[in-house]
């Protein structure tokens, strides 16, 4: 992985939805750099904007003002290069596992041995191999999201956006992703931009960790987190006990008052 | 391996040739619903003896089974029943053929092409509650009293449902399977082949289903246009010699073939979208 691929600057960006009288500004203006091979987090609020900066990043929504740029060239669309791994339900049900790691793999135009070999080998690395014939349905939660880890990361993306990866599992199998999500990430090196509710999520995986809020949505506060992988939740570092300690101040909505007597 | 979250034992797979153990598995369900069905045929069966026993109405206006029954061997040996079912079965088959295919052609065209949605579906949106045997009559003048058009009302009926379900399926198709799919770097032709079909593949399945009863239902009503042989010629004539015995008997005739029918797609629908769940 040359130190070229994947850097991402986010230029300005400013994000509103509607027309007229009924605009809701979703991201105010945003600047942000995602350095090559970096893993950077954002949380904030539901509501804040971290969907719809994923989204423009992605490509799926333009910017209303400013400009995504993605090693010199500006996002204009959805691009293989740019991989995405959505909350749920993003797997393709009518294929197999097997099925949608090739349906990633086919526009490399591989042979037919070489588009089923190395579509298993892109399971096995997320521990499915002996699954690869199982439709989505008949795995569960957790297999579902390796799956599609292992779709986006056979089409070798440059950039990884992850929103809510795992908001849909349970305590257990979410820490057994997290372990899996920094092996494979140790092998295919994407930038990844990482969305969360989770403060603890953040800061296990990310190099930096973005704070939004929202009203409109912008990034009140950046911490970088320097602390060595693999980390532990349970027996967090002094300086991360801190940063969790004053994002869940940030985070930590306004008290509803009484109403008055 | 690093990943030990899911407790969860692997399902068996499924595979194509998974189709006979599977009947197996819930062999017991079937049994039960054709237990259920027998009990319910057998209380109407019983209901209808009896109050064909009391003499309430007379025979020739509402006949007893045996005399429905008797009729109907009587058409079986007259070499009427089962060449009957077969010339309207192949009229509404024909007829499904036509409108099926049309409807599902036409549907992934309005359905995902701006053009040829401003161009077909106000006018298909005025189509569509127009009955199939309000055509009868216009059928006749296009295309004389033969099989053309039989087979033109039969499709008529059939397209715009089959229509009306794949234009709706491809419409509303999730919005995460077209990101997924763009963002995997798939062509517009493979994004639609693989995703977008397969994704109103559900509707398209039903509006079929749909279809195939509907062939059903608008196969009397094509038969008013003039025929010599088919059910809803044999139930015309019953009526002008007032055989209420016959018209039972194709009536039960028509019943059967088409929960028959209906069966056999339900199944064979159900193996198509199998990720459904339906
Ligand atoms: N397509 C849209 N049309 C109109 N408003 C939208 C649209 N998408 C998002 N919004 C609005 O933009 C704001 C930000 O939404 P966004 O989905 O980015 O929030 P989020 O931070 O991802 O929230 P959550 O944590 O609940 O996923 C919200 O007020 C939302 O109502
Ligand atoms: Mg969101």
């Amino acid at each position: 992985m040359t130190a070229a691929r994947g850097h991402v600057a986010i230029e300005g960006v400013e994000i509103r939805f509607g027309a007229g009288r009924r605009t809701t500004v979703a991201l105010a203006s945003t600047d942000m750099v995602l350095r090559p091979g970096t893993f950077t987090a954002l949380v904030g609020p539901s509501g804040c904007g971290k969907s719809t900066l994923l989204n423009a990043v992605g490509g799926f929504t333009a910017p209303t003002a400013g400009r995504i740029v993605i090693d010199g060239v500006e996002v204009a669309g959805p691009d293989p290069e740019v991989g995405v791994v959505f909350q749920a339900y993003g797997l393709f049900p009518w294929f197999t596992a097997l099925g949608n790691v090739k349906f990633a793999l086919k526009r490399l135009d591989l042979g037919r041995a070489e588009l089923d070999k190395r579509a298993l080998h892109c399971l096995a690395e997320v521990g499915l191999g002996g699954h690869a014939h199982h439709f989505p349905a008949q795995l569960s939660g957790g297999m579902r999201q390796r799956v599609a880890i292992a779709r986006t990361l056979a089409g070798e993306p440059k950039v990884l956006l992850m929103d809510e990866p795992f908001g849909a599992l349970d305590a257990q199998t979410r820490f057994s992703m997290h372990e899996l999500l920094l092996r494979v990430w140790g092998v295919h090196g994407a930038t990844v931009l990482f969305v969360t509710h989770d403060v603890d999520e953040a800061l296990l995986l990310a190099d930096t960790v973005h704070v939004m809020s929202a009203g409109p949505g912008r990034v009140i506060r950046s911490y970088t987190v320097d602390v060595p992988r693999p980390r532990s939740a349970a027996r967090f570092d002094a300086a991360l006990v801190d940063i969790r300690a004053e994002i869940l101040d940030l985070l930590r909505p306004p008290p509803i008052p009484a109403d008055a007597a | 391996m690093a990943v030990s979250g899911d407790a969860r034992p692997a399902p068996r797979p499924r595979t194509r040739g998974a189709v006979y153990p599977a009947l197996f598995r819930h062999a017991r369900a079937p049994a039960l619903a054709l237990g259920r069905v027998l009990l319910s045929l057998g209380i109407v069966g019983a209901v209808w003896a009896a109050v064909s026993a009391s003499g309430v109405f007379p025979d020739i206006i509402f006949p007893s089974p045996g005399s429905v029954w008797d009729a109907a061997r009587e058409l079986y040996d007259d070499r009427l029943l089962l060449p009957d079912l077969g010339i309207s079965m192949g009229r509404a088959a024909t007829g499904f053929a036509l409108g099926a295919g049309l409807g599902v052609g036409v549907g992934l065209l309005t359905g995902r092409t701006r053009v040829f949605r401003a161009l077909f579906n106000p006018f298909l949106t005025l189509l569509r509650p127009i009955p199939a045997i309000a055509l009868v009559p216009v059928a006749i003048v296009w295309f004389g009293i033969g099989e053309g058009s039989k087979y033109f009302v039969i499709a008529y009926t059939v397209f715009l449902t089959v229509w009306f379900n794949t234009h709706n399926g491809m419409q509303y198709v999730p919005e995460v399977y077209i990101r997924a799919s763009r963002s995997l770097g798939a062509s517009r032709t493979r994004e639609f082949c693989a995703v977008v079909v397969p994704a109103a593949a559900p509707h398209i399945v039903a509006g079929i289903r749909l279809g195939v009863a509907l062939a059903f239902l608008s196969l009397v009503a094509a038969e008013l246009t003039g025929a010599s042989s088919g059910l809803g010629y044999r139930l015309q004539e019953a009526r002008q010699y007032i055989r209420t015995d016959r018209m039972f008997a194709i009536l039960i005739e028509l019943g059967l073939v088409g929960a028959l029918i209906d069966l056999v797609v339900g199944a064979v629908a159900r193996r198509i979208v199998h990720w459904e769940g339906v």
